[in-house]
């Protein structure tokens, strides 16, 4: 039996080649960092459009000092092509991940929803409505906010980088792993404590909550608040304690997200035939998931990072309300291939001759 | 299953909770304490903090309506909203207006934008953030310093609510149609600001 080195080779029962997932899925991962990066400066430029705004309807400029003219001049300047009336029209765009109002129509997180509800309990409905939307896209798509859109995604990523740098300057970090259980009982004692509280908690340790209220602070209200503290705290938690630790073991919005999103539809598959179990799929994988082993379950994020390494072009989105059982080791690995030669060497010598050639 | 097992069983579970309320402890326990550390000759340090416009009548109501996402403090034109951070537990990131440092101008944007309507929309003459009050033995023109009214000439809802009353010698007087937007506190010449906005919700 012939070394196989190129994968477009590899002969199935069928004695077809195996189709090659979609070409376009492998630079996605780019696409999501685009998404993340965009939602950030979002982030960033919301607070500083609100700045502008507040000088505009003073009419401020010739009383401003020479740093905040400077950012009058930078944000007329951005926002000029777009607006009119800045003052009024600027409010089209405003609010944080946490909820975000489109030129009269809002957008809230579900589990501001679900938090809110606790600690109010009752159900305001124009409320949970503005939560409709986020709800039926996770549903279809899975935890998709954690990996396209969430500001904290954003830095936790940076934050992994950062980590790789400090491994290879020979500083140890943390590479603990914990139960990944852990997130739902955050979720249900953070909701208990909201109800018993009064309300709404959860605020205070979501991270993507907070990272768009303390950019806000910072910015435009001069300061940063108490957040920040709690953030800085999980960035060194992920640093030395456990890789993506928050978003993996604690994150009761991740854990929110995995539930509605458990029988979501689009899902990354394993083109077993046309995988060499070179693990890097795992490594890559922020959640701490087993993507070699067919293992994604509810907490994958479709962010599409092992569909960018796979260099076997081994894994591909399918339409599917549940995983692919597992398909055992990859048939270009050498497992698979030494199970194949053990049951060879038990067939008969004659097949064995003809197969070897 | 055994009475030990049962037992380190119960003790897990007891400890998976109290390890996933530890996050909520730290988020408490980190808040940095804002109001202690102001000037203490700040004179809006012995003023209400008010809640905004439209805000619902009971204090307990808004904590629970309020997810503290801050989008009201993005749209207030004179940037007048401010946020909690460590007054009192349940107020955490909850929005409040301290008229002594900036004031509500009744522009209607904040109850407009509020996802959860802890902000309901009002209409200007029905907003109950406070009723303003005038310290007498302070004020200038009761105190016979001259002819002020600055708080008079402010006013966004006129006579009604602020005026130049004729019984007491064209003195400034607060009538019941006061809604506590704050405006004369912030206008007040006075260092000590004689005026200022009693909360009347609970």
């Amino acid at each position: 039996m012939t070394a196989v080195n190129n994968v477009d080779h590899v002969q199935t029962k069928s004695g077809k080649a195996p189709s090659r997932p979609f070409f376009l899925w492998r630079h996605l991962n780019k696409l999501r960092w685009l998404s993340l990066t965009c939602v950030f400066i979002m982030l960033l430029l919301l607070p500083y459009i609100s700045v502008y705004q507040n000088f505009l309807s003073a009419h401020a400029y010739d009383l401003l000092p020479a740093a905040d003219k400077s950012l009058y001049d930078i944000m007329e300047t951005i926002t000029d092509p777009f607006v009119t009336d800045p003052v009024n029209d600027l409010d089209a765009i405003k609010g944080t991940t946490w909820s975000a109002s489109f030129d009269s129509y809002k957008l809230s997180d579900p589990l501001a929803v679900v938090a809110q509800i606790a600690a109010a309990k009752r159900v305001y409905w124009p409320f949970v409505l503005t939560a409709l939307l986020p709800i039926i896209f996770t549903v279809l798509l899975g935890r998709f906010f954690c990996g396209w859109i969430c500001p904290a995604t954003f830095l936790y990523e940076l934050n992994t980088n950062l980590g790789l740098l400090l491994e290879k300057m020979g500083v140890r970090t943390g590479h603990r792993r914990l139960d990944k259980r852990m997130k739902y009982a955050v979720l249900v004692v953070g909701l208990l404590l909201s109800t018993a509280a009064g309300s709404v908690l959860m605020a205070a340790i979501y991270p993507p909550a907070i990272i768009g209220r303390e950019l806000y602070y910072y910015i435009a209200l001069g300061g940063f608040g108490s957040g920040s503290v709690f953030f800085l705290l999980t960035l060194l938690f992920d640093l030395l304690v456990a890789r993506r630790g928050f978003c993996r073991y604690l994150c009761p919005g991740g854990a929110l997200y995995s539930l509605l999103g458990r029988y979501r539809l689009l899902r990354i598959k394993r083109l077993v035939t046309r995988c060499n179990d070179c693990a890097k799929c795992n490594a890559v994988c922020e959640f701490g998931l087993d993507p070699m082993r067919d293992d994604f379950g509810q907490e994958c994020n479709n962010c599409s990072a092992c569909i960018a390494v796979c260099p076997t072009d081994a894994m591909t989105f399918i339409l599917s309300p549940q995983d692919v059982a597992a398909q055992g080791p990859g048939h270009l690995g050498k497992r698979y291939r030494s199970t194949q030669q053990a049951s060879l060497a038990s067939a008969s010598d004659e097949q064995v001759l003809n197969l070897q050639g | 299953m055994d009475r030990r097992s049962f037992i380190y069983r119960s003790l897990r579970g007891a400890g998976l909770i109290v390890l996933a309320a530890l996050p909520f402890a730290f988020g408490r326990a980190l808040q940095p304490d804002v109001g202690g550390k102001k000037a203490p000759i700040n004179p809006a340090i012995n003023h209400h903090k008010l809640r905004p416009p439209g805000a619902l009548a009971s204090e307990k109501d808004f904590q629970s309506a309020c997810i503290g996402c801050g989008v009201c403090a993005e749209v207030c034109p004179p940037a007048c909203i401010q946020f909690h951070q460590r007054d009192g537990g349940n107020d955490a990131n909850t929005p409040y207006i301290l008229p002594a440092e900036k004031a509500c101008i009744l522009c209607g944007k904040c109850m407009e934008v509020c996802p959860t309507d802890a902000l309901t929309v009002t209409d200007n003459v029905q907003v109950t953030m406070g009723l303003a009050q005038i310290d007498r033995d302070a004020c200038y023109p009761w105190v016979d310093h001259g002819v002020c009214g600055a708080c008079v000439v402010a006013c966004p809802l006129g006579d009604k609510a602020i005026e130049f009353d004729f019984a007491t010698l064209y003195r400034p007087v607060v009538n019941s149609a006061c809604v506590g937007c704050g405006v004369c506190v912030e206008v007040c010449p006075h260092p000590s600001l004689p005026i200022r906005i009693i909360k009347t919700t609970a």
